[in-house]
């Protein structure tokens, strides 16, 4: 039995032509908790979860997974993680039956104990009705039902999700939360996962960290990294984006910041709601009119937008089209 | 709460099912048996190694059928003569289907996964290599058959012919360590087969069409230090002049010592593709 938990400490990983691709990174992940590792591409989520599943040696520092180290007790990192690697690793000429019992068998189990866990796993990512077919005839979502999956033959006490849902059409991935959580609540387990979805770290992650750039930014539960934000904003739509910087340079002096996306202008200010009729005032003096307001709470681009200087959020959008 | 009762649940589960470190055999059956099942669901890469050799067969006989009779030392038939080539050479390219499978599974990020399971690093690589074996022994037998079919008469008789088949199997499975090498090396398939053509070349630095007397030059050098002219040479005898002690030994020594750099190589390049970095 392994402790169910994360440590790692002053963690690097430095590639040839100093690419600090992990800098310095410490955390810890709680037994039985779910820990999401939220940044944009390249921020060094893959290189982190190479390095904990045993696939990547760190250039220094130290990573426990359940009480072993990555580095001196690889095979028993191995034994008691499951993982699912962004890229799918599926051989397309197997059926579903085939590639788990292999994988049971190969982690010690009888035949007949493979076959069976086997079908046990198909019916919790719902994919029962594709045994008989080849994997190489399944959808995207399909496969990467699968390859959770295959992840889970051996019953691990920590489960590593390196972009779960990453290309995945919004049904699919809300099934993958769904079983995520699942796992999460009914068996206990120990789930870390990266994304690069903010909305998929609010809605599963206990505790996440933002990482950009090698570094860690920020780390704490969605609710309290949102609190330390504080700010809430007003967010009014306009005609054009011209008439919104208009409105701009007419609020300018009342919001503690101010921000044009396209036609819509967002002031961050404390206390927002008790503004409205302000806002709403001077835009009539102004003879500017609104085509809808409405106010945010603060969200966890909010948070990467304060602590890196940059949106993840178009990222997201563009991902999503 | 409801997670304390579920938690205990998957430590009695776990007892149950995985067990002590997979027996090294096992894991090798179980890894060979797996790429014999996709190796058959993708057959088109099995036939054309076949049909290419009872395709020269059939050609070079009826070219050189006739001018055979002015090549001394040939001991028995021509086809006799020239079919140990074309047995050779459909081994050394069924040889590329092990690395096939390998590379695919490079390329699909399925060894990767296979990785993370406790198998040993040595099945990763004899599961893809014994498949082929069996594949190439398939190949090199129905290339035997179209020989008989065409009016061989071995003058070893059957347990001959068993000989000749192994022969090409041992040779087969040596090479396959080249391919397969090459395979982990670069993780790319076009450059694996583009690696296994080197076969091709090695067929013809060899007593191919004329006995090994009456190479001349640089050719004979080539020859002489080619595993494959032993092999050829001791297929040669089985078929058309009977059992022959030495040139047996010989044949049988080429393969192993051409399988043992082969197999240095490929774990070499295995002990590469694993390392951590």
């Amino acid at each position: 039995m392994s402790t169910r938990e994360i440590v790692v400490e002053n963690l690097t990983k430095y590639y040839p032509g100093d690419v600090r691709a992990v800098d310095g990174v410490n955390f810890t992940v709680k037994a039985g908790s779910i820990f999401g590792f939220l940044g944009p591409n390249g921020a060094g989520k893959s290189t982190t979860i190479k390095i904990l599943t045993t696939l990547a040696l760190p250039t220094s520092g130290s990573a426990r997974v359940g009480g072993f180290d990555v580095v001196s007790q690889a095979r028993e990192v191995r034994r008691i993680a499951g993982v699912a690697l962004q890229d799918i690793g599926l051989d397309p000429l197997m059926k579903s039956v085939e590639l788990l019992a292999l994988q049971g068998q190969l982690f010690g189990m009888s035949r007949k104990a493979a076959v069976k866990r086997a079908h046990e796993l198909l019916e919790l990512v719902r994919l029962t009705d594709a045994v008989g077919r080849r994997v190489g005839t399944y959808s995207g979502g399909m496969r990467r039902r699968l390859d959770l999956a295959l992840s889970l033959v051996h019953q691990p006490e920590i489960l590593f999700l390196d972009e779960p849902t990453t290309g995945l059409d919004p049904a699919s991935r809300r099934d993958v939360w769904e079983e995520v959580r699942r796992l999460n609540r009914e068996l206990g387990m120990t789930i870390f996962l990266t994304t690069q979805y903010l909305e998929e770290a609010d809605r599963l992650a206990d505790v996440v960290a933002i990482i950009n750039k090698g570094v860690i930014v920020a780390e704490g539960s969605p609710a309290r990294l949102k609190a330390a934000v504080g700010t809430e904003s007003i967010n009014v739509a306009f005609d054009s984006h011209e008439t919104a910087g208009r409105a701009g340079a007419v609020l300018a002096d009342m919001a503690q910041r101010i921000q044009t996306d396209r036609d819509t202008l967002r002031l961050y200010m404390s206390q927002a709601a008790q503004a409205i009729p302000a806002v709403v005032s001077r835009l009539q003096q102004a003879d500017l009119s609104p085509i809808s307001l409405t106010l945010t709470q603060p969200t966890l681009d909010d948070v990467f937008l304060q602590v890196t200087g940059q949106r993840l959020q178009a990222q997201d959008a563009a991902q999503a089209a | 709460m409801a997670t304390q009762v579920y938690t205990q649940q998957t430590i009695q589960l776990k007892d149950e099912t995985s067990g002590p470190k997979v027996w090294l055999p096992m894991q090798i059956a179980l890894l060979t048996w797996r790429n014999l099942v996709t190796i058959f669901r993708k057959p088109e890469a099995l036939l054309p190694p076949v049909a290419i050799s009872v395709f020269f067969l059939i050609i070079y006989r009826s070219t050189l059928g006739r001018a055979a009779g002015y090549i001394p030392d040939i001991g028995g038939s021509y086809l006799g003569f020239i079919l140990p080539l074309s047995i050779v050479s459909s081994s050394l390219s069924g040889a590329g289907v092990a690395a096939q499978n390998l590379v695919r599974d490079i390329e699909k990020g399925y060894f990767d996964k296979l990785l993370l399971t406790p198998v040993s690093r040595s099945a990763l690589l004899l599961g893809p290599i014994l498949a082929g074996a069996v594949i190439l022994g398939l190949q090199a037998s129905i290339v035997t058959g179209v020989g008989l079919a065409m009016g061989l008469q071995p003058a070893t008789g059957l347990p001959g012919l068993l000989a000749v088949i192994g022969l090409a199997v041992l040779l087969g499975t040596g090479f396959a360590g080249f391919t397969v090498s090459a395979a982990l090396g670069s993780g790319n398939a076009a450059a694996t087969q583009g690696a296994s053509f080197i076969f091709f070349p090695l067929t013809f630095l060899a007593p191919t069409f004329v006995p090994l007397n009456l190479l001349d030059g640089w050719l004979r050098t080539a020859a002489t230090v080619n595993p494959i002219t032993y092999v050829i040479e001791a297929m040669r005898a089985l078929i058309n002049t009977g059992w022959d002690g030495a040139a047996l030994g010989k044949g049988v020594l080429a393969c192993l010592i051409l399988a043992t750099a082969m197999y240095v190589l490929a774990f070499y390049a295995l002990r590469v593709r694993t390392r951590r970095t």
